[in-house]
C-alpha cells in the first residue's frame, strides 16, 4: 500500500499534479461551462428550437395550402363538370325546340302551300269557267249570228236562247 | 521515475526538453497555482465568451456568419450526444459535454499557435533570444496533468450524479453486478457469479476513468507538443521551418481527435450506466 502510495506521490510530482493547481483548473473549467451555457447552448439551441418550429409549421401550413389547392381544383372541377352538363343540356334543348320549330315551320309552310294551291285551284277553276261562260256565249252568238245570216231571218230572243243552248251543250260535249 | 525512466531511454537526447509540467508565475507562495497552463485556459475561457457573445448577440432567424458557425457546432454535437444518450437525456448533458469538446480541441489547437511553448525565459544567448526555453509562458491547459485530471474529475463526477439520478443507487448496483440473460437454476447461479466477478472489474475501470481519460489527453498532447518542438530544433533555420511544418497538420488532427475521444467516451460511460435494457458492459474505448 505504501509503494502505491509512494509510486502516486512519484506521479505526482514529475506530472507537477497538485491539490491547488487541480482546483484552479476545474474551478476556470467551470467557468467555461457556465458562459457557454448561458451565452452560447442555450440561445442557440432556443434559435434552433425556434427554427425547427417555424419550419414545421411552415410545412404544416404547405400542407394546408397543397389540400386546399387539391379541394379547390375539385370544386373547380364539378363546377365545370355541371357547367359542362348544363350547357350539353342547354343545347339540347335548344336543338329540340329548334327542330319543333322547324318541323312547325314546315308544316304550315305546307299548309300555306297546299292553301296557295288550293286558292290558285279555285280561282283556275273559276277563270275557266267563266272563260267557258265567256267562250258558250261567244259561240252562241256567233252561231246565232251566223244562223241568222244564213237563214236571212232575224231571231228572236226564244230561238237566240235555245240556239244558245243548243251550241253550249255542244261546246260543253 | 517515470522521468528518470524516460531519460534512460536511447531517444531522450533527440527529444525536445519539453516540460511535463506548467510553470508556476509564483513559485513557493500561496499563489503557486497561478501556472502559464491556468493563464492560458483563462485567455482561453476569454476567447470563448468573446465568441459566444459575438455569436449570440443579435440573433435571427436568418442567422448571420458568426451564428451560422455556431449553430452549426452546437447542432452537429447536439445531434452526436443525443444519438448516443437518447433524447430524454440528452439537453441535460450536452452543455457539458460540449463544453469539454469545444475546451479541449481550443485548448489543443491553442498549442500550435506561435509563441506558444517557445515564448518565454531561458539562459539568453543575444537580444529576445534564449537557448532553451525554460519557462514558456502560455502553455495549453491540456499539456497540464492537473487540467486533464480536473476535466475528468468533473466528468467522473457529472457521470455519478446522473447515474444515479437516473437509476438510483439500487440500481446502479444490480446494474453493475446483477446477472444478464436470464438464466435460472445451476446455470444461473454460475452466471451470477460470473457477474459478480465482472462487476467487481467493471468497479475497478470505472474507478481508473479519470485516470485513463486524463493521461490519454495529456499524453497524446504533450507527445505532438514534443514531436514539434524536436522538430522545430533540427536543421537549422530553414529545417526549424519546414520539418515541423507536416506534423502541424498531424497536431490538428490528433487535437481534433483527443477533443471527440475524450467527449465521446465520457458519453458513451453516461449511457452505458444509464441505459435500462440489457446492453453489454462495453468499456474502456482505446485510442
Amino acid at each position: 500500500m505504501d509503494q502505491i502510495k509512494g509510486i502516486a506521490y512519484q506521479i505526482a510530482g514529475d506530472f507537477g499534479l497538485a491539490w491547488g493547481k487541480f482546483f484552479a483548473q476545474v474551478i476556470i473549467f467551470i467557468a467555461v461551462y457556465s458562459i457557454l451555457k448561458k451565452y452560447a447552448f442555450g440561445p442557440i439551441l432556443a434559435m434552433l428550437e425556434q427554427r425547427r418550429q417555424r419550419i414545421a409549421d411552415g410545412e404544416a401550413k404547405l400542407e394546408k395550402i397543397a389540400r386546399d389547392a387539391a379541394e379547390a381544383k375539385q370544386n373547380t372541377q364539378a363546377i365545370l363538370d355541371k357547367a359542362e352538363a348544363d350547357a350539353a343540356r342547354i343545347v339540347k334543348e335548344a336543338d329540340d325546340a329548334a327542330k319543333a320549330i322547324q318541323e312547325r315551320r314546315q308544316q304550315d309552310a305546307v299548309a300555306s302551300a297546299n292553301t296557295i294551291i288550293a286558292k290558285a285551284r279555285e280561282a283556275a277553276q273559276l277563270e275557266q269557267e267563266q272563260l267557258m261562260s265567256q267562250l258558250k256565249r261567244e259561240f252562241g252568238r256567233m252561231v246565232s249570228d251566223a244562223t241568222s245570216r244564213v237563214t236571212g231571218k232575224v231571231l228572236n230572243t226564244e230561238d237566240q236562247t235555245r240556239i244558245n243552248q243548243e251550241t253550249a251543250a255542244q261546246v260543253s260535249a | 521515475m517515470l522521468s528518470s525512466t524516460l531519460h534512460s531511454t536511447s531517444f531522450s537526447p533527440l527529444l525536445a526538453n519539453v516540460p511535463s509540467y506548467a510553470s508556476e508565475f509564483f513559485k513557493e507562495s500561496n499563489l503557486s497555482f497561478i501556472t502559464t497552463s491556468l493563464f492560458v485556459a483563462a485567455i482561453i475561457t476569454g476567447l470563448l465568451l468573446w465568441f459566444a457573445r459575438k455569436a449570440t448577440t443579435n440573433m435571427t432567424l436568418i442567422p448571420h456568419k458568426t451564428q451560422n458557425l455556431f449553430e452549426f457546432i452546437v447542432e452537429f454535437l447536439f445531434g452526436q450526444v443525443e444519438g448516443i444518450v437518447g433524447a430524454k437525456l440528452a439537453p441535460k448533458v450536452f452543455p457539458l459535454l460540449a463544453t469539454v469538446f469545444i475546451y479541449i480541441l481550443v485548448s489543443n489547437w491553442f498549442g500550435l499557435l506561435p509563441g506558444v511553448g517557445t515564448i518565454g525565459w531561458g539562459e539568453g544567448t543575444g537580444t529576445l533570444s534564449v537557448k532553451e526555453v525554460h519557462f514558456a509562458l502560455l502553455r495549453p491547459p491540456t499539456t497540464d496533468l492537473n487540467a486533464a485530471f480536473g476535466l475528468a474529475a468533473a466528468m467522473f463526477v457529472v457521470w455519478l450524479y446522473i447515474t444515479i439520478k437516473e437509476v438510483g443507487v439500487w440500481g446502479f448496483i444490480v446494474h453493475t453486478f446483477g446477472p444478464k440473460g436470464g438464466l435460472k437454476g445451476i446455470m444461473g447461479m454460475m452466471v451470477a457469479l460470473v457477474f459478480l466477478f465482472v462487476g467487481v472489474i467493471e468497479i475497478f475501470s470505472i474507478v481508473f476513468r479519470p485516470i485513463t481519460l486524463s493521461f490519454r489527453l495529456y499524453g497524446n498532447i504533450i507527445a505532438g507538443e514534443n514531436v514539434l518542438h524536436t522538430m522545430s530544433g533540427m536543421g537549422g533555420f530553414l529545417g526549424s521551418i519546414l520539418a515541423p511544418f507536416p506534423f502541424y497538420f498531424m497536431e490538428l488532427l490528433v487535437g481534433l481527435l483527443q477533443a471527440i475521444v475524450f467527449t465521446l467516451l465520457s458519453t458513451v460511460y453516461i449511457q452505458l450506466s444509464t441505459a435500462h435494457d440489457d446492453h453489454g458492459h462495453e468499456e474502456e474505448g482505446h485510442h
